[in-house]
């Protein structure tokens, strides 16, 4: 926590540096209050469309409205049976499967008996899939292990009688996502059915005749082609990405924190509160949450500078003229790019043991000591000690970790870069170096004015997409220190025992510890309100950044 | 006479560098090689540089016989050597075929808000993805897809697609269009000018992709680990010989496991290698 006047410069460069982007991401916020506008109106839109569509042409109307009270109706009084069959059997199966998932038939029966002033959740006794989802995802759940519930005693598990079996909130929840999705889906081809019952009757007042089954299918098969063959890939992404975001943003509205036993405790949903638990209501949140941002920004940063930079210096050393065997030498240095990062991180967090490699090296050599003179020299190590070196332990100085995380990152990205900056150094055109030595220009000047801006101009891409990777680099923290060293007990602030960070941890290991490595103190409200600011940052930077892409916007 | 004496500092200066450079870049991978192939029981006691006066094949016997149940019909790592090779290359097919369509109907076709709509898929994935693992964990205890490799599979699959759709439309706008529109003057269909004429020109970038997707699910850990957790993968299986607990803590099994997988790996990274322009459009990075 006590920063060197080091790093207190390099926070305020930081600080400009975030107000640049800031005044940069007003057009950013600007984009969002369009997005919002554009849905109203095309919400306005559709209305004003209906209530045209009525006037003008009341018969073809009626046509719609048949489909909306009967979804494929409309398309079979058009005489369209390939379409209103197909229609009416998706709205059978989905009463059907309500129906059958339900206990509707039971209802009746045992209601009579029911004590008008007991508390009774109907949909959740008797509702099917759809019903049931619903209710499970607006209420998340009403009854818990040991309640009585009419005059029976709720259990953990009972496989005849489910409607004794306490409430899950967290499956409730998740179950709740898939079925809107479903639903969803279900409006969507109701909203279909009606304007196509409509525009259908237009056409055949119009004298257009009823398109036969076989050109329908052609003509579809023709004009939505493009929609078709990506409907697996977006039913996939729908599945394993939009509804995990869906339910995980959902987790930050909801009091899921170390507190709840799944079943035996309801999750509630309360708003705001851990929004603003982490934005000053709870200073230790806002105090650690602003220390972990700190040193993931400046990690990014700096992780993402001295790649680039030693990959520069190597390119343009093995391309130098000096250097023979250019091919050799760039095979050898690309071997740690080559091997699977998860691979080099775990050997280097042997490595860096306190019994480790690297220990053994220094004390076979007999350098500890005057390794640990220099550490200490330039502030990574506290004057005093002896022995081995701790290189990920040490609790009072965070930054001898941190300074070894940059170092194999270093190690493992460097060579990304080399490859890169290779290939751009050989599109550089010779006849600007030509034109420059006629103008006498030297070494150093032709390298400023030439080569750099040009090797910048054509990664500047791949320095974005480095600094989000590395914003979120899970593995470099998780595999290599897992987020050590810890800070006394005595450092963190009673509300985060148990949750708090390491002294090398970036958000996003954070994240994963205080959600699925904390045991008894897991916390995944906080969790993911974390991630929804880690997403805000991250998404919101290479969207923009994206976005102003030329290349990007360029039709196809 | 000076330009000649720089001439040998600068040449003297490169080598010595180059060497200091190759030396470390070599050290931990000497290493890896010296544990592997060593009788040591302790990590402390290998060398960095091999000894091949003491080689020897006890990790690897050890690393293909381990059973951590007897029952078991396979040893622990040819299980979940089969079981990764499985969702490697089931990745590898889907992948190709689904960046295939959505490629091609992103670059040749017109969309309502098409731009937006890329742009939204990119963003999504910047979300962390573990925080939706407890969701995806629902989802595959619902449906009863746990310690099931096909649906492991079909996550990384719709991970890989938005991204790899961001390669191929660089990739596919180049072909130029007259080419579809000759063919389908001569009244080739949709389907047929995709199957045969825009994915062969496309192969080059297709064999990127492929590649990508069968290295991505190797040494991924925690979405298996969640996911499957009585059917392990290899990430798994390396992740569990070096933590120290719980047991078996074997990281000279460790050693010699990597090492096994990074061979191959890297022999393919660096094949690899004549792609990596590629990340200057497409925003590349190794993961």
């Amino acid at each position: 926590m006590n920063e060197t006047p080091l790093i207190g410069r390099l926070l305020n460069a930081l600080k400009r540096f975030g107000m640049g982007i800031v005044n940069k991401f007003k057009s950013f916020f600007v984009v969002f209050a369009m997005i919002f506008v554009g849905i109203g109106r095309a919400i306005r839109n559709f209305f004003q469309k209906i209530v045209r569509a009525a006037k003008e042409n009341p018969k073809s109307f009626k046509k719609g409205l048949s489909s909306f009270f009967l979804m494929g109706l409309g398309q079979l009084r058009n005489k369209q049976w390939y379409k209103g069959v197909p229609l009416l059997s998706v709205l059978v199966i989905v009463l059907l499967v309500e129906f059958i998932t339900g206990d509707y038939i039971y209802a009746p029966g045992e209601l009579q008996n029911h004590p008008p002033e007991d508390t009774l959740y109907f949909f959740r006794d008797y509702g099917g899939l759809f019903t049931r989802g619903v209710w499970g995802f607006l209420s998340l759940g009403a009854l818990t292990i040991g309640m009585e519930y009419r005059g029976n005693m709720i259990v953990n598990e009972d496989f005849a009688y489910d409607w004794l079996q306490a409430d899950n909130s967290r499956t409730l929840m998740g179950e709740g996502i898939i079925i809107f999705v479903i639903v969803a889906v279900i409006i969507g081809l109701w909203i279909f059915s009606i304007r196509d019952a409509y525009k259908t009757d237009l056409k055949i007042r119009a004298g257009m005749g009823v398109e036969r089954a076989k050109d329908w299918l052609r003509r579809v098969w023709d004009d939505y082609f493009a929609y078709i063959i990506i409907l697996p890939a977006l039913f996939l992404i729908t599945l394993f990405i939009l509804i995990p975001f869906v339910f995980s943003f959902m987790v930050g509205f909801t009091n899921y924190d170390s507190a709840i036993t799944l079943r035996a405790d309801l999750i509630q949903w309360h708003g705001l509160t851990t929004f603003r638990d982490v934005f000053g209501a709870d200073p230790a949140f806002r105090d650690f949450f602003l220390v972990v941002l700190g040193w993931t920004t400046i990690y990014a940063i700096l992780s993402s500078i001295t790649v680039y930079v030693l990959g520069l210096i190597q390119a343009l050393i093995i391309e130098s003229r000096y250097v023979k065997a250019k091919k050799v030498w760039r095979l050898i240095l690309i071997l740690p790019w080559a091997i699977p990062g998860m691979i080099s991180l775990l050997v280097f967090s042997n490595v860096f043991g306190t019994d480790g490699l690297a220990n053994r090296l220094l004390s076979d050599w007999g350098m500890v000591e005057s390794v640990r003179t220099f550490f200490e020299m330039v502030g990574l190590l506290e004057p005093g000690g002896s022995g081995s070196i701790q290189w990920f332990t040490n609790p009072n100085n965070p930054n001898m970790a941190r300074f070894i995380i940059l170092i194999v990152n270093l190690w493992m990205g460097y060579p990304y870069f080399m490859l890169l900056i290779t290939g751009v150094l050989s599109t550089i055109p010779q006849s600007l170096y030509e034109a420059a030595d006629i103008d006498g220009g030297s070494a150093s000047q032709k390298f400023r004015y030439i080569t750099l801006p040009f090797v910048i101009r054509a990664t500047a891409p791949v320095i974005i997409t480095t600094f989000t990777f590395n914003f979120n680099n899970f593995g470099a923290i998780y595999f290599l220190t897992g987020g050590g060293p810890r800070y006394r007990t005595a450092e963190i602030p009673q509300s985060l025992r148990g949750i708090e960070p390491g002294q090398t941890d970036i958000l996003i290991s954070w994240i994963y510890s205080m959600a699925f490595e904390s045991g008894d103190h897991d916390t995944y409200n906080l969790a993911a309100v974390y991630s929804i600011l880690v997403f805000i940052i991250v998404a919101g930077f290479s969207i923009y950044y994206l976005s102003r892409l030329k290349s990007f916007w360029e039709e196809d | 006479m000076k330009y000649k004496v720089q001439r040998v500092l600068a040449t003297i200066f490169s080598y010595t560098w180059l060497t200091a450079s190759v030396l470390i870049a070599l050290a931990p991978v000497s290493w890896m090689i010296s544990a592997a192939f060593s009788d040591a029981r302790r990590l402390q006691d290998v060398p960095v540089i091999p000894n091949f006066a003491e080689f020897s094949l006890n990790n690897y016997r050890e690393v293909f016989t381990y059973r951590s149940s007897s029952g078991a019909a396979l040893p622990d790592f040819v299980d979940s050597f089969l079981t990764t090779l499985f969702i490697a290359t089931l990745s590898t097919i889907l992948v190709v075929i689904f960046s295939s369509l959505v490629g091609f109907a992103v670059t040749r076709f017109r969309f309502r808000a098409k731009k937006p709509a890329l742009l939204l898929m990119l963003g999504l994935q910047m979300f962390p993805s573990f925080m939706g693992m407890i969701a995806i964990f629902i989802i595959f205890r619902v449906f009863g897809w746990l310690n099931n490799p096909f649906y492991l599979t079909l996550i990384y699959v719709a991970g890989a697609i938005p991204f790899n759709t961001f390669i191929v439309r660089g990739f596919m706008r180049n072909v130029p269009r007259s080419l579809d529109e000759a063919a389908m003057i001569d009244g080739a269909t949709n389907l047929q000018v995709m199957i045969k004429i825009i994915v062969p020109l496309a192969a080059p970038i297709m064999g990127f992709i492929a590649v990508n997707a069968f290295m991505g699910p190797w040494l991924d850990y925690i979405l298996p680990s969640i996911v499957m957790p009585n059917n392990e993968t290899v990430a798994m299986w390396l992740f569990r010989m070096q933590e120290p607990t719980p047991a078996p803590f074997e990281p000279m099994l460790f050693m010699a496991g990597a090492l096994f997988l990074a061979i191959p790996i890297m022999i393919v990274q660096i094949y690899m290698q004549k792609y990596i322009t590629y990340g200057l459009t497409a925003g590349a990075e190794k993961g």
